[in-house]
């Protein structure tokens, strides 16, 4: 990165923490927290002060996203390739795949709060369903993309199926793939932490709750603070990720 | 005819496609014979089923009836080790840099990587890429493009080199010089090639024989022997009469291909 892109976004966030800081300090000191009452209400979740059981919590949710997203990229794979791979099926059920995908996921979750209870459960089958749809697409999408002429050549190169799978097909739809693999990640994160607000016993959301309720919005502010950086931790790795895919294929 | 055996032999080949308003007949009872060192072009109208035919010498199509021997053994699959594919629109990988498309059959083959690198550099320098190997397909021009896919499969070392319109997407400049030197390859390699092209020129400056096919159901409706000295020149009178004579037996089929 040069200088100057680190500058301005430096700027820009020196920019947004100042208007945040004069707009907290005119507010009603309940509602609104300036940047400068953050700090200490962070020292204090961090040194487990305000919440003792911050660590646990947020073990408990990462599990839960963890769980979330190696069931979304199972079943996403499976579906999506079962789905691509077969005219027949995919023509029968790809369309019906996008539709539900079109409904908002949220109208799911009393019902999976039903089923699954108000334990880890609920959140990580909300997280599976937002996961699983963007993965079980771009896999989709991906076998779409194939340049079937590409197949040919491989063919006529001496490719099997598994060649003509492993060094056509996936390096062909590799950005898409590794696209919706990231979305499914991100959509995994949010499934299992508004499951977990809408309702729950442990986890972050379960704190985030707590100090909002409570109207402890220092705390509240810091809570998400953390989560915030869970979310941008798991898109690091799922960078990383992407990285180690291309690397492989070439 | 001499009196060589023949390196490639069609026998009645027939094959139908199910098309949406019925059964399409593609060929019709095809025989041809090629003999090794060849250069032999296959041409004709649209449609006349040229493509299907060299897919059926790659083992890519099968064909309902007939069958098709390559020195001596009957097609059944693709076998990169004896034939040699160039598609019509080039088909390289767009993730692969010009010296791993080149790369790809060796690499499918098992061939150790330094050697397969080696024998693909090696093979750059004729096909006039040699500071392009570290280039991506996007990155080249249509020409070096092709002449990359010709490369791709001359790695392979097969005896036979198939061409399904290699130049055919090519502007007319790019496509006389690429005719050029496909011969000098040609005559260096002494590949059999087989030459699907809908260009007399091209037909007659490159071929030893021409097999005319008919319109859809493609058969061979006449096979000449080219006996000219290479390189030919275009306005000599033997070529001038030769133009002519293909022309007419083309343009009947042709119309033929319109109706």
């Amino acid at each position: 990165m040069t200088l100057p892109v680190v500058g301005l976004r430096l700027a820009l966030l020196a920019l947004c923490l100042a208007l945040w800081e004069v707009a907290g300090r005119t507010m009603n000191p309940l509602l609104g927290v300036p940047p400068s009452a953050v700090v200490p209400a962070l020292r204090d979740l961090l040194l487990l002060r305000s919440y003792p059981d911050l660590l646990s919590s947020l073990a408990l949710t990462v599990r839960e996203i963890a769980t979330a997203y190696a069931l979304a990229v199972a079943a996403g794979l499976g579906c999506g390739f079962m789905l691509g791979m077969h005219r027949l099926v995919g023509r029968a059920w790809g369309p019906m795949l996008a539709a539900l995908y079109a409904v908002p996921a949220v109208v799911w979750y009393p019902s999976l709060m039903l089923f699954f209870g108000l334990d880890a459960a609920s959140k990580i089958a909300f997280g599976f369903l937002l996961g699983f749809f963007p993965i079980a697409l771009a896999v989709l999408a991906g076998i779409r993309q194939v340049n079937p002429q590409l197949v040919v050549v491989a063919r006529a190169y001496g490719a099997g199926t598994v060649t003509v799978f492993r060094r056509v097909m996936l390096p062909a739809m590799l950005f898409t793939l590794v696209g919706g693999l990231r979305t499914g990640l991100a959509l995994c994160v949010i499934g299992v932490i508004v499951g977990e607000i809408l309702g729950s016993k442990a986890g972050m959301g379960a704190l985030i709750n707590h100090a909002y309720g409570l109207l402890r919005t220092g705390d509240y502010v810091a809570l998400v603070l953390v989560t915030l950086t869970l979310v941008v931790g798991s898109d690091v790795l799922a960078s990383l990720l992407e990285h180690r895919a291309r690397r492989w294929t070439e | 005819m001499s009196a060589r055996p023949a390196l490639i032999v069609i026998e009645g080949v027939t094959k139908r496609y199910l098309s949406s308003s019925g059964p399409v007949e593609a060929l019709h009872d095809v025989s041809l014979a090629v003999e090794e060192g060849a250069f032999c072009t296959l041409i004709g109208p649209s449609g006349c089923g040229k493509s299907t035919l060299l897919g059926m010498l790659g083992g890519l199509v099968t064909p309902d009836q007939g069958r098709l021997l390559v020195d001596g053994r009957p097609v059944t699959g693709p076998d990169p080790r004896r034939v040699a594919t160039v598609f019509q629109d080039a088909g390289l990988f767009p993730w692969r840099t010009a010296l791993q498309n080149v790369e790809f059959g060796l690499e499918l083959q098992g061939v150790p990587a330094e050697r397969r690198r080696r024998t693909a550099a090696d093979l750059l320098g004729p096909l006039g890429l040699s500071g392009f190997a570290e280039k991506y397909p996007r990155e080249l021009s249509g020409g070096m493009k092709q002449r990359v896919a010709i490369g791709r499969a001359l790695a392979l070392d097969a005896k036979i080199l198939l061409m399904d319109e290699p130049f055919g997407a090519l502007d007319e400049q790019t496509r006389v010089l690429m005719g050029e030197w496909l011969l000098d390859i040609w005559r260096r390699t002494r590949k059999t090639v087989i030459f699907v092209t809908h260009s007399l020129h091209e037909a007659l400056f490159l071929s030893t024989r021409v097999a005319v096919m008919t319109a859809r159901p493609g058969r061979i409706k006449a096979a000449l022997d080219l006996t000219m000295e290479y390189p030919r020149s275009m306005e000599s009178s033997e070529m001038v009469a030769l133009r002519a004579k293909l022309w007419s037996e083309i343009r009947e089929e042709s119309l033929r291909a319109m109706r």
